[in-house]
């Protein structure tokens, strides 16, 4: 509380806030080139204004601890309440702060003597040491050996090497692609927090406990956004490792929070597969250490020594294994199934970890080290590997019924094609890349949040209980359709990374392929579960769908959110996604003004035709059709109709009556998810290793 | 809205229904489409779907259980539409016009506006009724305010 | 701008005359090749315009706004095509077009609507990839993914993509519903799927679906056209000789089931557009 008094106290005046108004006005409707960041803190500076950027760092790195205790100790729903509320509130400022300051470095200074960095290693062997516990309780081999390599990996670079002596500065380093994935995480996942609070005490409505779970639920929800925070803003790889380890095990207490056998089982196969990507992550720092020196552990250090002439030797294998606690991390294959495992957990932990941000972490590493590996056969390899993960995933997805598992099915897909993105390393991939990490987290964020919901009301998160939503619960519905909507057709965001991602994609002819089939497949598995849900009885009347405040607050904001940003995707291109890109690259890759995107192989998209045309669409179709002038006949069956107009009985044989069944195609015979599942990981595992084979060639 | 009438006259499409014939009335309104008589010129199609079509073409009798679905078809036909009783078990019960399952003709559950007499009807003869279920038609629409 | 609007509404009210004209001339040829007189060119706006008079009969709002979005997203295709647009956009809109067609399909709780939808879909399963390959192929053969890019080529599309072209129509023949790949509806009814995905739709709901498969028609023969642009009236001869192609397929061919659509789409097709794209890339890379 005191660090916002603290702000308050540096708040501009009235004059100074137009002035800022009429900054961010001006820059983000500029023509694409006009924009310099270095004007920013200027401006801001001769207003007298200073945000004090690293002030903001560390509140959301601990603002998040403090109300994560603070639920986990209160034990009140109102207390629990008010707390996410008012973090997520913060939280949000926080992060438009960051964005309005512009990048800039941070080193903390001591703490009590002792130097942050003698902190940190302390607590990462207290959580190795407290998993190598976990794994002992649970009899996982896996874990224990992991969590082993790991502390030896970890003792040979503090002492060995002498890696504990090394601090490279600035431990934080705040640029562009740190500012969008910190207002990814702080608002995407506040009203994730939001939601959860409401959730999570329905669960445990309908799901007694003896001891209530809910603080602890909270407590671990709130306390990943404060990883995340760290993770993305560190530019010491051994800090970012350590809030990488730290979501690794947040995403373990939230996955097995049923406690039930299948919810543990689950946890522990995501802790042991995140935590080969942890050990991956420390035999990359050892090799960065050893072969390269202190220096290499600052990213901006291996940016910036490394982009225009491209990594080799120890420095390009240092960086392929990060590469590949990256792909473990966003769970490609051949490590896809601990997503899929995780989707027992409740739904705020699907939307947060397993969809907006967690996994994020994962390709934002692939994306933040792409300028290294530009221009190698890792950068090839990565692509394709990104690709089949896309397409494979995709393929899958359409034979799950279980709506939870095919929104995991296609974040993983969604996933690979960032990672392809960053794999095929032009300007324009990485703005495609970008632009896809911002809508997808939107979108599949808001889609499993609607599903955590829906779930709630009818009881089922099958996709054939779903049937006729668009009568029973209409809002519920119309968010669906939105949010799937957005997440694959154009003029939506998601779409115009796609487009930029096959348009960038022509130099590598397997990767684009694979892109090509892919893409073809997404539209199937959504149009069949979105067709579902709008199947309804002639001349229904939809019934009055009352949501709860925190439902309106999270649904309502992502989807406002989802639209919104699709129809100013150029303003969000020119402001974020364009100076991220310039900062490695010569090139912007994606030039934007207000309603066209152009893409670096010359071509073009006229966003806002689309967005009027679909409004006039939904106006339009109200006067098309009016209830009172059009009469609703029964459907067709022969006519064998045999009940009222809106029902769909009908006599069979004898005096007997039927009813229409429906179904969707889920092809089980033919994608078989055991038996693809294994042909897949097969294939995703030479991938893999054929990914570090070329590193060492 | 005069070319919306013309356009009713050209353009009919048929649902043609088997209430419980012998079938030999439905061969020869199936031979209608053939290339001999060819019933296309007139812009006639066969559709199978009552909420695609304008005329439906009924033959046999109507008993008790295809009175139901005869009813179904013809309320789930939009308006402007015309029915045709095609074959004289269509248009009274014919033969079977004292069998205890045979309510009689298709005119007991549904109005009928052309009755097509024959046993089995011939081609000529069922075209001619359509062509003046037509004429009906066009005259039901004047007198209507359709649309 | 103005140019721009002009043009947009040129192609929105000539493009569904030029549509039902074809569509016409298609059942008289048919007819003829049947051994029959068939119907007038003209029929299919008697058929519009008397479905215009009928009555609305519609199950609720949504089948009904989705009718609307094919066709609006159709004549979106359309216009940005004729404007010389970004070909891979106008792939993913036709897509949506067509996706909004099957949720319409998907609006009522029908069989008949339902089966139609679910294969409507396994169509854009099979056509989807082939129609972005295709984008790609010109992309790499032109070095634009523009439209307008290709009346400066100086070789047609044809003598370059050949195989490409033969995988197109294959495309047609699934999008403007001809057997062997009629299986989601198509201008006849069906014995196991009634009318399919237009079960439902009636008057004129049923008239706006018609209207859509004319500018439909107009934007897939535009696409064959395009791969004789010097001179245009060569694009355009070409467009009808891959019609006439269509309607012959169409006269031998059988109703296939969707299992071999896909079969068939997914190794021939892509097959086809595979060693075309490879031909060029080795072409170009060894050239440049």
């Amino acid at each position: 509380m005191h660090r916002l008094r603290h702000l308050r106290g540096e708040l501009p005046g009235r004059s100074h806030r137009r002035e800022i108004r009429k900054f961010v006005t001006s820059s983000v409707f500029k023509k694409p080139g006009d924009i310099s960041v270095k004007e920013c803190p200027q401006v801001l500076k001769r207003g007298g204004f200073m945000i004090t950027g690293k002030y903001l760092v560390a509140v959301s790195i601990w603002l998040p601890v403090a109300a994560a205790l603070l639920c986990w100790l209160g034990q009140s729903y109102s207390l629990r309440n008010i707390v996410s509320y008012l973090t997520g509130i913060i939280l949000a400022v926080c992060a438009l702060g960051l964005f309005l300051s512009g990048p800039f470095d941070y080193q903390p200074g001591e703490i009590w003597g002792l130097s942050w960095n003698t902190a940190i290693s302390a607590a990462d062997f207290a959580l190795l040491a407290l998993i190598l516990y976990i794994g002992w309780r649970q009899r996982h081999k896996l874990i224990i050996i992991l969590a082993a390599i790991q502390a030896l990996l970890l003792i040979c670079f503090d002492f060995g090497l002498g890696g504990s002596e090394i601090e490279p500065v600035p431990a934080f380093a705040v640029d562009h692609l740190a500012i969008i994935m910190a207002l990814i995480i702080n608002i995407v996942g506040s009203l994730i927090c939001i939601y959860g609070v409401k959730y999570i005490a329905e669960h445990e409505e309908q799901h007694p406990v003896a001891k209530s779970r809910q603080p602890r639920f909270m407590f671990w929800l709130i306390i990943f956004l404060g990883a995340m925070n760290g993770l993305v803003f560190a530019n010491n790889l051994y800090w970012m490792y350590f809030f990488w380890e730290v979501t690794t095990f947040c995403s373990f207490q939230l996955i097995g929070h049923d406690q039930s056998d299948e919810a543990i089982g689950n946890a522990c196969r995501a802790l042991w597969m995140n935590s080969l990507g942890g050990a991956a992550f420390a035999l990359g720092l050892v090799i960065l250490l050893r072969y390269g020196g202190g220096d290499y552990l600052s990213m901006q250090y291996l940016l910036s020594h490394h982009t225009a002439a491209g990594a080799t030797g120890a420095i390009l294998l240092a960086v392929s294994m990060l590469v590949l606690a990256g792909m473990t991390k966003s769970a490609q294959l051949p490590f896809q199934s601990w997503l899929l495992g995780a989707m027992v957990a409740p739904t705020p932990v699907s939307a947060l970890l397993h969809s907006s941000t967690m996994v994020k972490a994962g390709v934002y590493l692939i994306l933040r080290l792409a300028p290294v590996y530009a221009g190698t056969y890792l950068s090839s390899m990565t692509a394709i590997a990104g690709a089949f993960t896309f397409l494979a995933a995709s393929v899958l997805a359409i034979s799950q019924s279980n709506a939870k598992r095919v929104l995991a099915y296609s974040t993983v897909a969604n996933l690979g094609l960032i990672i392809a993105c960053a794999g095929i390393n032009t300007p324009t991939a990485i703005s495609a890349a970008i632009v896809l990490i911002i809508f997808h987290a939107v979108s599949k964020g808001l889609l499993f949040l609607c599903t955590g919901y829906v779930e709630h009301e009818i009881g089922s998160r099958d996709i054939e209980a779903m049937e006729g939503l668009a009568d029973r619960l209409p809002a519920a519905a119309t968010i669906f359709t939105i949010g799937i909507i957005s997440m694959f057709l154009p003029p939506f965001g998601m779409l115009v990374g796609k487009w930029a991602a096959i348009e960038s994609a022509a130099q590598l002819p397997l990767a684009a392929f694979l892109l090509v089939l892919a893409s073809a497949v997404t539209a199937l598995f959504w149009l069949k579960w979105l067709g579902r849900m709008l199947e309804g009885r002639p001349g229904a009347i939809a019934q009055r769908e009352i949501m709860d405040s925190h439902y309106i607050a999270s649904l309502g904001g992502l989807t406002a959110a989802a639209v919104l940003l699709s129809i100013f995707i150029g303003p969000v291109v020119n402001s974020m996604v364009t100076p991220a890109v310039t900062q490695y690259y010569f090139s912007p890759g994606l030039e934007a003004n207000l309603e066209t995107i152009a893409a670096g192989s010359g071509g073009l998209f006229s966003v806002w035709p689309l967005f009027i045309l679909l409004a006039l669409i939904a106006v339009a179709a109200g006067f098309l059709y009016q209830p009172r002038k059009v009469k609703n006949p029964p459907v067709y069956l022969c006519g064998e109709n045999a009940g009222l107009p809106e029902s769909t009985v009908f006599m069979t044989t004898g005096e007997n009556m039927g009813e229409v069944k429906l179904s969707n195609y889920y092809f089980t015979g033919f994608l078989n998810e055991a038996r693809w599942s294994r042909v897949v990981n097969r294939v995703g595992l030479i991938m893999i290793l054929l990914l570090l084979g070329v590193t060492l060639w | 809205m005069e070319l919306i009438n013309k356009s009713r006259v050209k353009s009919p499409w048929l649902l043609h229904y088997d209430g419980s014939s012998c079938n030999g009335c439905d061969i020869e309104v199936l031979a209608c489409l053939t290339p001999i008589y060819d019933v296309e010129r007139f812009g006639i199609i066969n559709t199978g779907n009552p909420k695609h079509a304008d005329i439906l073409l009924i033959t046999g009798g109507v008993n008790k259980k295809a009175a139901r679905v005869v009813k179904n078809l013809y309320e789930q036909m939009p308006e402007p539409k015309v029915v045709v009783a095609v074959g004289v078990c269509a248009c009274s019960g014919g033969v079977f016009h004292d069998c205890y399952n045979i309510l009689g003709g298709i005119d007991r559950v549904i109005p009928v506006d052309v009755y097509v007499p024959g046993c089995a009807a011939r081609p000529e003869a069922i075209i001619d009724g359509v062509v003046r279920a037509l004429q009906v038609l066009a005259a039901k629409t004047d007198k209507e305010a359709v649309v | 701008m103005v140019k721009a609007l002009m043009v947009v509404l040129l192609v929105v009210i000539m493009a569904p005359l030029l549509g039902g004209l074809l569509t016409g001339i298609d059942r008289v040829l048919t007819a003829r090749m049947q051994g029959r007189v068939g119907p007038p060119v003209l029929q299919p706006f008697y058929d519009v315009l008397k479905l215009l008079g009928k009555e609305a009969l519609a199950a609720n709002r949504r089948q009904v706004a989705w009718a609307l979005g094919y066709l609006v997203l159709i004549i979106a295709s359309l216009a940005l095509f004729c404007l010389g647009g970004d070909l891979l956009i106008i792939v993913f809109t036709m897509a949506f077009a067509a996706g909004s067609f099957v949720l319409g399909g998907f609006s009522v709780r029908s069989p008949y609507s339902h089966i139609g939808s679910q294969r409507e879909l396994l169509q854009m399963l099979a056509y989807e990839p082939v129609l972005i390959l295709l984008a790609l192929g010109v992309y790499l053969q032109t070095g634009s993914f523009m439209v307008k890019d290709l009346f400066h080529q100086s070789q047609p599309l044809l003598a370059s993509m050949p195989l490409v072209f033969i995988a197109l129509l294959i495309v047609l023949t699934i999008k403007i519903r001809k057997s062997p790949f009629d299986l989601a509806t198509s201008h006849h009814g069906h014995q196991e799927l009634v009318k399919g995905i237009t079960t439902e739709y009636s008057g004129p709901y049923l008239a706006l679906i018609e209207v859509t498969h004319w500018y439909e028609l107009v934007l897939l023969l535009g696409l064959a056209a395009m791969f004789w642009t010097h001179p245009l009236g060569a694009g355009i001869l070409l467009a009808l000789a891959a019609f006439f192609i269509e309607m012959v397929i169409d006269n031998i061919c059988a109703r296939l089931t969707w299992n071999w659509m896909i079969k068939f789409t997914w190794t021939g097709g892509i097959i086809l557009c595979l060693i075309n794209l490879g031909v060029i890339w080795v072409l170009r890379a060894g050239g440049v």
